[in-house]
């Protein structure tokens, strides 16, 4: 089997939630002596990049991206098992919450599986979030990325409070901050300072890659 | 080349010159049709839009006798929420008097039926006196809003965490209960606020949690709809289409995730639902036009499929329009003349 079929087979076994399959087509390829991080970019991930892009548009549900995403998780750690200890390296950590007044986190859930998909590591600390804890656990947990969701008008600003408390603890520059949910905007991530705004669960993780310089 | 001034989905200002305006319009129809499986606009349809974009007034309307029905859901909350200081019935008679609503909606802060079911007997006085002061149409209004049945506001594990630790035939199973759960209130304020005088019940923002979301309303008008045979039922949808949460629940024998404004009509219709409002979800990174072409597309094939009145929302966020708290005139008036117009629906 040449090296491109065996990158499909990795994206179907992704998409398919065939955790068996995913796992033969990541001994098979290591085996061979194919670099486990082209098999990663070039055939595991497109599958979880693909799921995203099926559920944003409706042709795939919550219960199989999740599955998606669990096989995905075991890949990896397949891969990164592989690989030379000097060159085992995660996506990034995140952080991620809904802000403080705001209940909503279907969306959040989303993104924090796609996130995980991907290799990062992610620390959801749930809805209803205080700007001082969000900042408190990014520091305990080393964060690189601080992600927050609001889903409603009234509690947006509390993604500007946070970038304000940031700046006033003189951490603005220790963090790069996300910002998304239903009424946020690119316009209002300019506006507050945030590094970047997703627009939905799969833009989520390209921004996270970009931010870190991994895309 | 000329350009012509229009918006992007965040509010923001853009100009477009004639080439680029073209190509936004075709690209906005093509990818609803290409999501839905539908028909995209003919050329004569773009071109309209194209004519509605560049023409120079910011202010337009639909032409005269092309006027549709006007509703405004949460409408005792909106005036509120801009801090002007309204009771609930001052509201409802600012916007019958004053701003041309030919129908309303009654509804408590919280716009939740969960909440509304414990308070429910201070809710209808204050429906009868609302309904002594208005002549239009008033219907009670709240969403079913499923998220309120999950831990740890309510009785039912949170799917969302379950989902999480990879428990997902105990997130569905959960998901599943808290449908029992809405549907018997639904049903209960649905019927209390009904027989104190409401004309009507509107279930707002539907499919916001999801399948199970809409499958809930579904089944509560079912049954309102045997209870009440002459009752107006209207249910609004909470996005374009219906996100899978659960992903194996379906109605009639359709699953109902992944259903576009087309489809869920058609079970709308088959559960008893009296006006159907669709919604098409405005993506903030592309222009109006986009937006707008793609709304109209969907909505098209919805209202095609009906044989009930729809009422398509336009608002923040929706329609074709930005999502700002206040959508400016020239591009809500734009928007809603191509979706009069085009789609030929009974009403915004």
């Amino acid at each position: 089997m040449g090296k491109e079929e065996l990158f499909k087979q990795a994206m179907d076994a992704i998409i398919s939630s065939d955790l068996k399959k995913a796992e033969e087509i990541a001994k098979k390829a290591i085996g061979e002596g194919i670099d486990p991080m082209e098999l990663m970019s070039r055939g595991f991930r497109v599958g979880i990049t693909r799921i995203g892009d099926l559920f944003e548009r409706g042709e795939m549900f919550l219960p199989e991206l999740i599955r998606s995403a669990e096989v995905m998780k075991s890949v990896s750690e397949l891969i990164i098992s592989a690989l030379p200890e000097e060159s085992r390296e995660k996506s990034g950590v995140v952080l991620i919450g809904t802000v403080q007044g705001d209940i909503h986190d279907i969306g959040k859930i989303l993104v924090a599986s796609l996130l995980k998909a991907n290799g990062f590591e992610v620390h959801d600390v749930g809805h209803d979030v205080s700007v001082e804890t969000f900042i408190e656990k990014a520091q305990e947990l080393n964060v690189d990325i601080i992600g927050s969701s609001a889903l409603l008008t009234t509690t947006m600003k509390y993604q500007k409070d946070l970038e304000g408390e940031l700046k006033r603890r003189d951490l603005r520059d220790r963090f790069k901050t996300m910002v998304g949910g239903a009424p946020v905007t690119q316009r209002w991530a300019d506006r507050i300072g945030a590094d970047a705004y997703g627009e939905d669960a799969t833009d989520a993780v390209r921004r996270a890659f970009e931010l870190l310089g991994k895309s | 080349m000329k350009k012509y001034r229009t918006r992007k989905g965040d509010g923001s200002f853009i100009e477009l010159n004639e080439n680029e305006l073209k190509a936004e319009l075709e690209q906005g129809t093509s990818d609803a049709a290409d999501r839905g499986k539908i028909s995209p606009l003919s050329k004569e349809e773009l071109q309209y839009l194209f004519e509605l974009f560049t023409y120079p007034s910011k202010f337009i309307s639909v032409e005269m006798g092309n006027e549709v029905i006007l509703s405004y859901d949460a409408a005792t909350l909106k005036v509120r929420r801009v801090g002007v200081s309204t009771h609930r019935i001052q509201s409802l008679q600012v916007y019958e008097k004053l701003l041309g609503a030919d129908m309303l909606e009654f509804d408590h802060v919280d716009y939740s039926i969960k909440p509304v079911k414990p308070i429910i007997t201070f809710e209808q006085p204050e429906l009868e006196q609302a309904l002594l002061v208005t002549t239009l149409p008033l219907y009670y209004g709240a969403q079913p809003n499923l998220g309120l049945y999950n831990q740890p506001d309510g009785p039912c594990p949170n799917p969302g965490e379950l989902y999480a630790a990879g428990k997902i035939s105990e997130a569905q199973d959960s998901q599943e209960k808290a449908v029992e759960y809405a549907v018997s209130d639904m049903v209960q304020v649905g019927s209390e606020m009904y027989e104190s005088g409401a004309d009507g019940i509107n279930f707002d923002t539907t499919g916001a949690a999801g399948d199970t979301d809409f499958l809930a309303t579904l089944k509560a008008v079912e049954i309102l709809r045997k209870k009440f045979p002459d009752m107006c039922i209207e249910v609004g949808m909470a996005g374009e289409f219906i996100l899978g949460m659960h992903g194996g629940l379906s109605y009639d024998d359709v699953r109902l995730a992944g259903l576009y404004p087309h489809k869920q009509i058609e079970l709308a219709q088959k559960a008893g639902v009296s006006i159907f409002g669709p919604v098409c979800n405005t993506k903030t990174d592309r222009s109006i036009p986009w937006n707008s072409a793609r709304a109209v597309t969907y909505i098209k094939e919805c209202v095609k499929n009906s044989k009930i009145p729809i009422h398509a929302n336009m608002g923040m966020g929706v329609g074709g329009l930005p999502m700002v708290d206040h959508p400016p005139t020239d591009v809500v008036s734009r928007a809603s003349k191509a979706m009069v117009e085009i789609t030929r629906l009974d009403g915004l």
